[in-house]
């Protein structure tokens, strides 16, 4: 019988923080999961005529987009700003794929929390792609059995590598370091300082299945001063400082 | 009541012959076309990563429902002691095992790895709901094939009432099972309901039923043996009963999803503007697969009309295949609100309402469990005393044996 690891106080949770300020969507996330996912043994991201005319094949990193602020009528529509927003696996503490798997081949590693699929025992029924909110799931049509985002696990410790390099294929690629690896148990580690200075957040909480993956929020945009309706419009500036002031006052003369 | 006689099927008639050939020739197909979806791929198929069950699942879950319904008669007969319905409640458990099987083939056949039905067999993970149904299931088989048992040996008749309640109380469970596959599916905001196990439950009493009466009247016509009009009548009212409670739960269903907040989107969908799940609801589950065969079950010209009643019955089913396809594929097209109240764009399709157009494939594999099923039952009638050598009204109505012998 499988059942989720026990949890405790000081239990290693490796995953990702993923800077949504950052993030500039240009899917060099995706491709770098699926060209090392292709080409090592641990999940080897199927492809289905991939110069056919209707290509098909397994990816475990998706880049949603969306746009966000463009209604705020009174902020203006400077203050909207398209967000791309990565999503793969988010290896949930309490995750729903290993909870209905029904031969145990999904199941959650209690060394460092990394959520698996035991290939050798999953039967393809699916029901875990039914299950997770995220859709992270994906099938292998090929194979017959599902797949997910190992967290690259056969890199991230891989004595082979460097050390610098071991780390999951999207964050080693990603050109505007969106992407963050670390231990989210250890409240001192580079991700858990991201998170709590950035207010990083999970998606979707009100699910309950915990997310060890975060997000860091956008910073607040500045507002940008806004021509209105053609007409020369006196800009509101606040400034404190008097200094300031007035050469404000002065260059606007 | 008199003491009703038992009687095997002939074999190696013309008839015998033509209905097992073409029960063969269809569960091939079925073979033929796992063997091509295992061979290539389910990349062949029409499911996709976001439809991942496809028709075999829509029929695969029919025949599972249906099978349990199947088994009403012996429940009745057993359970509530109504006299009449007992020389039929063999063939009642019969066509309840063999639906299941044949439910339970398509399930297989359309698994990514139906090599591996020993691992399913074998490796439990009891947190799931799905690892449960296996053993629903297993132990359905048990549970019925001993009430057979009890049945049909004179020796083991003392045991066929509790062996009669223990499989009442499993084929409940089982369906309650079954529902709460989609019932648990808290991800997904088209299901995560409670109603979704007792709905199956009336799902099940009305596809099982509809499907025990076509293989009576086929079964009485084939082998020329008398039916008479009070069980026909007893039968074809019960099953009014059960389309009206499976309307009751669908009604309970829509309306709960309308009241939530987070589900509404999901049901004006499916209501509203679901393109083909709209009129698969409203036409063929609702308007061909309830109404109108209440109206012919109920109006005065077709109320004992044993044509008009046998077409009900398989409007009936086709309204509970459309019903299954509703649940199973229009919950899956729905998409997943990963950021409520944006506007999501990906490479991926997530955020649009999902595809899916079945293969000829798929769909051989769904019919072939049809097929396995009637097979079974056929062959079983052939070898063993399933079917009574009459169901004339004096043999089986109470109420006539009883003016008979005043």
């Amino acid at each position: 019988m499988t059942s989720l690891p026990t949890p405790t106080a000081n239990a290693k949770k490796l995953g990702l923080v993923i800077d949504l300020d950052l993030c500039v969507g240009c899917h060099a996330c995706a491709v770098a999961c699926k060209e090392w996912n292709s080409g090592g043994h641990m999940a080897p991201l199927t492809d289905l005529e991939p110069y056919g005319r209707d290509p098909d094949g397994v990816w475990f990193n998706r880049i949603h987009t969306f746009e966000a602020g463009a209604d705020d009528q009174h902020l203006g529509c400077g203050t909207s700003r398209t967000t791309h927003f990565p999503k793969s696996c988010l290896h949930c503490e309490t995750p729903e794929c290993v909870t209905v798997c029904p031969t145990g081949a999904s199941y959650k590693r209690a060394e460092d929390g990394i959520v698996l699929v035991n290939e050798d025992l999953c039967i393809g029924c699916k029901l875990c792609s039914w299950a997770c909110p995220y859709g992270a799931r994906e099938f292998d049509s090929d194979v017959g059995v599902m797949k997910k985002c190992t967290l690259c696990i056969d890199r991230i410790y891989n004595k082979n590598l460097e050390e610098v390099d071991r780390v999951p294929a999207c964050v080693m690629v990603c050109p505007v370091s969106a992407r963050h690896f670390g231990d989210l148990g250890d409240p001192n580690s580079n991700v858990s300082t991201l998170v709590r200075e950035r207010d990083g957040y999970d998606l979707m909480p009100e699910m309950g299945y915990k997310p060890v993956n975060k997000y860091l929020p956008p910073r607040p945009k500045k507002v940008m001063p806004v021509a209105i309706e053609g007409g020369r419009r006196e800009l509101e500036v606040s400034n404190d400082n008097a200094l300031l002031n007035w050469v404000d006052r002065l260059l606007s003369r | 009541m008199k003491t009703v006689a038992y009687r095997e099927v002939e074999a190696m008639t013309t008839g015998w012959w033509m209905l097992m050939g073409a029960l063969a020739a269809f569960t091939s197909l079925g073979l033929l076309a796992a063997f091509y979806m295992e061979h290539n791929g389910h990349w062949v198929t029409g499911m996709t990563n976001q439809i991942v069950w496809g028709l075999p699942h829509v029929f695969a879950v029919f025949l599972i429902v249906a099978a349990s319904g199947a088994l009403n008669v012996a429940s009745i007969s057993s359970v509530f002691g109504r006299t009449a319905y007992k020389p039929l409640a063999p063939l009642s458990a019969l066509l309840a095992v063999s639906l299941l099987a044949g439910g339970l083939t398509v399930l297989l056949l359309d698994l990514g790895r139906p090599d591996r039905l020993m691992v399913a067999m074998t490796k439990y993970n009891f947190r799931s709901i799905f690892a449960w149904n296996v053993i629903l299931y297993s132990g359905f088989f048990g549970i019925v094939v001993v009430y057979m048992w009890t049945m049909m040996d004179r020796r083991m008749k003392s045991f066929s009432k509790p062996a009669g309640f223990a499989a009442f109380a499993w084929r409940l469970i089982l369906t309650t099972g079954t529902g709460s596959i989609f019932g648990f599916l808290v991800a997904r905001t088209p299901y995560d309901s409670a109603v979704m196990a007792p709905m199956f439950i009336a799902m099940s009493f009305s596809f099982g039923l509809a499907v025990f009466i076509l293989v009576v009247f086929a079964s009485s016509e084939m082998t020329n043996r008398p039916l008479g009009d009070a069980l026909v009548r007893r039968l074809k009212n019960l099953l009014g009963v059960f389309i009206a409670a499976v309307l009751y739960f669908v009604t309970v269903q829509q309306l709960t999803g309308l009241y939530v907040a987070e589900k509404r989107d999901a049901v004006v969908f499916l209501l509203t503007n679901g393109g083909i799940f709209t009129v698969l609801f409203w036409m063929v589950q609702i308007g061909l697969g309830a109404l109108l065969p209440l109206a012919l079950l109920f109006a005065p010209p077709t109320a004992m009309n044993r044509p008009a009643i046998g077409l009900a019955a398989i409007l009936v089913i086709l309204g509970g295949i459309a019903q299954v396809y509703v649940i199973i594929i229009g919950g899956q097209a729905y998409p997943m609100p990963l950021f409520p109240g944006f506007e999501v764009t990906s490479s991926f399709f997530d955020g649009q309402v999902n595809t899916y157009v079945p293969s000829g494939p798929e769909a051989f594999l769904g019919v072939s469990g049809f097929a396995v099923a009637m097979l079974l039952v056929a062959f079983a009638s052939t070898v063993f005393r399933f079917l009574p050598e009459s169901l004339a009204d004096e043999v089986v109505d109470p109420h006539c044996v009883a003016k008979a012998r005043k």
